[in-house]
C-alpha cells in the first residue's frame, strides 16, 4: 500500500509542478517561459498516465518506460529549445524538425502502445477485475 | 464552380452521400433504444471504435487546415500533432478503461453523466453539460460551415443550399440511426480518410521530385528557406509548445472521442486501442505533411504561382496537380472528415438537452429515444442558422472548442477517475475555471466587436486556451487539498472502478 501511495504521490506532485510550470510558462513572460512549458509538456503526460497505470502497490515494469518516455519528450522538446535554427541538417531537415517527425511520433506511438498491450493484464483490465464489474452491476440511473 | 466540370469528382461526392444514406437506413433498423441511439448499443470491436474515434477526433481541419497552416507558418504546425504519439496510450491509461468500467457498473452514456456517477454531483455534472453544450455549438457550427463550402465548391451552388443539401443527409442518418449510424459511417469515413491520406501523401512527394527534392527545393527558395523546416521557424516558442500541451493534454477532455469509449463490446479488447487509434491517426495526417511541404516545394520549383491564402494549399495542390479519381477521393474524404465530427456533436448536443441537463435538474425525460431525435434536429437547425447568421462568431467559436473541452473536463475526468481524494467541489471548480477562463481569454484575444476591451493580459506568442488549462488543473489540485482531506467514501461500484 505505501508504495502505491508513493507512487501516487509522485505522479501528483509531478502534476503539480508541471500545472504550477505551465501557468508561469504561459502567464509571466519571463525568460525561462518556453524552458518551463518544456518542462510542462513532457511531464504532463508521463505523471497523467502514472496515476492512471499505478494499482495494486506499483507501477511494476512502467517505471522505467515511463522515465524514458520523460526523457525523450524532454529531450526533444529541449532540443527544439536549445539547437539554433534546429541544428545540422539530417535527411535534408534541421535535426530537432527531423527528432519531431522521425522520433517523437513513431517512437512512442509504437512503444507505449506495445507496452500498453503487453502489460494490459497487469496494468489494463484483468479478467478478475471485469468480473467484479459485472457483478457489482447496477441497473438504476447514473446517480450515486 | 471549379469543380462542376470534372464528374469524377461530382461523382465521387454523390457515391459518398449516397453510402451514408445507406447507411442511415441500415441503422435506422437496428436502432430500438435510447441506448442504441446514444453508444450504439455498447457493441463495437477495437477496431471500429479506434477508426470511429480517429474520425470523430480529425475534422476538416487536418485535410484543408493543416497544410494551409504549414504553408503559412511552416514546419512549426506540427507541433499540434507532435503529442500523437503518446496521446493513444495516455488516453487508454488514464480514462478508456475507466470510462468503459463506469457503463459496465452504471448507466452512463454521456461525459456528464460519468461526472455524475464519479462525483454524485449534479452541480459538477451541470457544469460539464454546459461546457459540451457551449463546445458543440462552436464544434458543430465550424463544421457545418465547412460542409457548405465545400459542396458549394464541387456543385456550384450558394453557400445555403451548400450547407442545406450536406445537412440533409447529415440529418438523415444521425437523427434516424443516432450513434448507432454515427459510428458505422464514422468506420466508412475514417476508412476513407486513411485511404486518400495516404494515396495524397505518395502522390504530393512524386509530384514535388520526391522527399529529399521537395525540402531542397524549399531550403534553397528565397521565399520559404531553411527557416520553413525548422522545428520553431518564426513561431515564438510559446506558441508551439503551447500547441503541444494543448493538444497533448485537452485530448483528455474531449466528449467526441470519449464518448466513443463506451461503446466498445467487450472491455478487454481496449487492450488494442492505443494501436489501432495511434496508427490510423498518424496515417491520416500523413495529408497534412505531405500537402505541407509539396506545396511550398512547387511553388519554390515554379511549377505552382505562390498562394493569395495559405488555406487554398490543398484545393490548389488536389485541383491542379492530382489525376481526377484521387481528387474525387480526396473530396469525399474531406467530406468525411467533416461530417463525421459533425454527426458525433449532433449526438452530443442533443444528449445535453435530453439526458443531461434533466438529470442535473433532477428529472428523467420519457422517451428519450423520440425526443434524442426530436433533440437531434433542434441542435443542428440552432447550430446552422448561427453558423449562417453569424459567421465570425461561430469561427471564433470554433477556435476554442477543442481549448474549452480540454480545460473544463481533462483535469475533473483524468485526475478524477484516477484519485478518490477528489471532491465534488473540486471538479466544479475545475470545470466551471476551464469554460470561463477560456471563453473570456479567447473572446478578448479575438473579439472585435467591441475595440475598447483590452487584449488579454498574456506574454506575446502564449495561447490563452494554454493558460486555461494549466489553470483547470491547478485548480483542481489546489481546492482538492482544500476540500478533500480526507478520502471520501465513494459508492462500493465507484470504488472498483476507479482501483482497477
Amino acid at each position: 500500500m505505501s508504495r502505491f501511495r508513493s507512487f501516487r504521490s509522485l505522479a501528483l506532485v509531478l502534476l503539480a509542478l508541471a500545472a504550477a510550470a505551465a501557468l508561469l510558462a504561459f502567464c509571466a513572460g519571463i525568460p525561462l517561459g518556453p524552458w518551463l512549458a518544456a518542462f510542462a509538456g513532457a511531464t504532463f503526460p508521463v505523471a497523467l498516465i502514472a496515476l492512471g497505470a499505478a494499482r495494486k502497490g506499483s507501477l511494476g515494469g512502467l517505471s522505467l518506460p515511463l522515465a524514458l518516455l520523460w526523457l525523450l519528450l524532454a529531450a526533444g522538446l529541449g532540443a527544439v529549445l536549445a539547437l539554433p535554427h534546429g541544428g545540422p541538417d539530417v535527411a535534408g531537415l534541421p535535426l530537432a524538425t527531423a527528432a519531431m517527425i522521425f522520433v517523437l511520433v513513431p517512437v512512442p506511438l509504437l512503444g507505449l502502445g506495445g507496452l500498453y498491450a503487453a502489460r494490459f493484464d497487469h496494468h489494463g483490465l484483468s479478467e478478475e477485475d471485469l468480473d467484479r464489474m459485472r457483478r457489482l452491476r447496477r441497473s438504476d440511473s447514473g446517480e450515486a | 464552380m471549379p469543380v462542376l466540370g470534372r464528374p469524377l469528382i461530382v461523382a465521387a461526392t454523390l457515391v459518398y452521400f449516397l453510402v451514408c444514406l445507406g447507411l442511415g437506413v441500415w441503422a435506422l433498423r437496428r436502432t430500438r433504444s435510447a441506448r442504441d441511439f446514444w453508444v450504439a448499443r455498447q457493441g463495437l470491436g477495437v477496431v471500429v471504435t479506434g477508426l470511429a474515434t480517429m474520425a470523430a477526433a480529425f475534422s476538416g481541419f487536418v485535410f484543408l487546415g493543416g497544410p494551409g497552416l504549414t504553408y503559412r507558418i511552416g514546419l512549426a504546425s506540427l507541433f499540434i500533432n507532435l503529442s500523437i504519439g503518446f496521446t493513444p496510450t495516455l488516453l487508454a491509461w488514464t480514462l478508456a478503461k475507466r470510462l468503459r468500467l463506469l457503463a459496465e457498473v452504471r448507466e452512463v452514456y454521456t461525459i456528464p453523466d460519468a461526472v455524475l456517477a464519479r462525483y454524485g454531483s449534479r452541480r459538477a455534472s451541470g457544469a460539464a453539460a454546459v461546457a459540451v453544450l457551449v463546445g458543440t455549438v462552436g464544434y458543430l457550427g465550424t463544421q457545418l460551415l465547412a460542409m457548405g463550402t465545400l459542396t458549394r465548391a464541387v456543385f456550384g451552388v450558394s453557400l445555403p443550399v451548400g450547407v442545406g443539401a450536406g445537412l440533409a443527409v447529415l440529418l438523415f442518418y444521425s437523427v434516424a440511426g443516432g450513434m448507432m449510424a454515427g459510428v458505422y459511417t464514422d468506420v466508412f469515413q475514417g476508412t476513407l480518410m486513411v485511404l486518400a491520406a495516404v494515396a495524397v501523401f505518395a502522390y504530393a512527394m512524386a509530384a514535388g521530385g520526391g522527399f529529399e527534392r521537395v525540402v531542397h527545393s524549399i531550403a534553397a527558395s528565397p521565399r520559404f528557406g531553411r527557416g520553413f523546416l525548422e522545428p520553431l521557424g518564426k513561431t515564438p516558442a510559446l506558441t508551439a509548445l503551447g500547441f503541444f500541451f494543448v493538444f497533448g493534454i485537452g485530448v483528455l477532455g474531449q466528449p467526441h472521442m470519449l464518448n466513443k469509449f463506451y461503446m466498445i463490446q467487450d472491455p478487454r479488447r481496449l487492450r488494442w486501442l492505443p494501436l489501432v487509434l495511434g496508427s490510423s491517426q498518424t496515417l491520416c495526417l500523413l495529408i497534412w505533411l505531405g500537402i505541407g511541404l509539396a506545396v511550398p516545394a512547387l511553388v519554390a520549383q515554379g511549377k505552382l504561382a505562390p498562394l493569395a491564402k495559405p488555406d487554398d494549399a490543398a484545393p490548389s495542390f488536389l485541383l491542379g496537380f492530382t489525376p481526377e479519381p484521387l481528387a474525387g477521393l480526396a473530396v469525399a474524404a474531406i467530406l468525411a472528415a467533416i461530417m463525421s465530427t459533425a454527426d458525433s456533436f449532433m449526438n452530443l448536443g442533443a444528449a445535453v438537452l435530453v439526458r443531461d441537463l434533466p438529470r442535473c435538474a433532477g428529472r428523467r425525460v420519457k422517451k428519450e429515444l423520440f425526443w434524442g431525435r426530436i433533440a437531434t434536429i433542434g441542435v443542428t437547425v440552432a447550430a446552422a442558422a448561427l453558423a449562417l447568421g453569424y459567421n465570425d462568431l461561430i469561427a471564433l467559436l470554433g477556435t476554442f472548442s477543442f481549448g474549452t473541452f480540454g480545460a473544463a473536463l481533462a483535469p475533473a475526468l483524468a485526475v478524477g477517475l484516477n484519485w478518490k481524494r477528489v471532491t465534488a467541489a473540486a471538479a466544479t471548480a475545475s470545470i466551471v475555471t476551464g469554460t470561463a477562463l477560456n471563453l473570456a481569454l479567447e473572446f478578448l484575444a479575438r473579439q472585435t466587436f467591441f475595440p475598447s476591451l483590452p487584449k488579454p493580459p498574456l506574454p506575446p506568442g502564449a495561447l490563452p486556451t494554454a493558460v486555461s488549462l494549466a489553470a483547470s488543473f491547478a485548480v483542481l489540485l489546489a481546492v482538492t487539498a482544500w476540500t478533500g482531506r480526507r478520502e471520501p467514501a465513494l459508492p462500493e461500484d465507484i470504488a472498483a472502478v476507479m482501483e482497477a
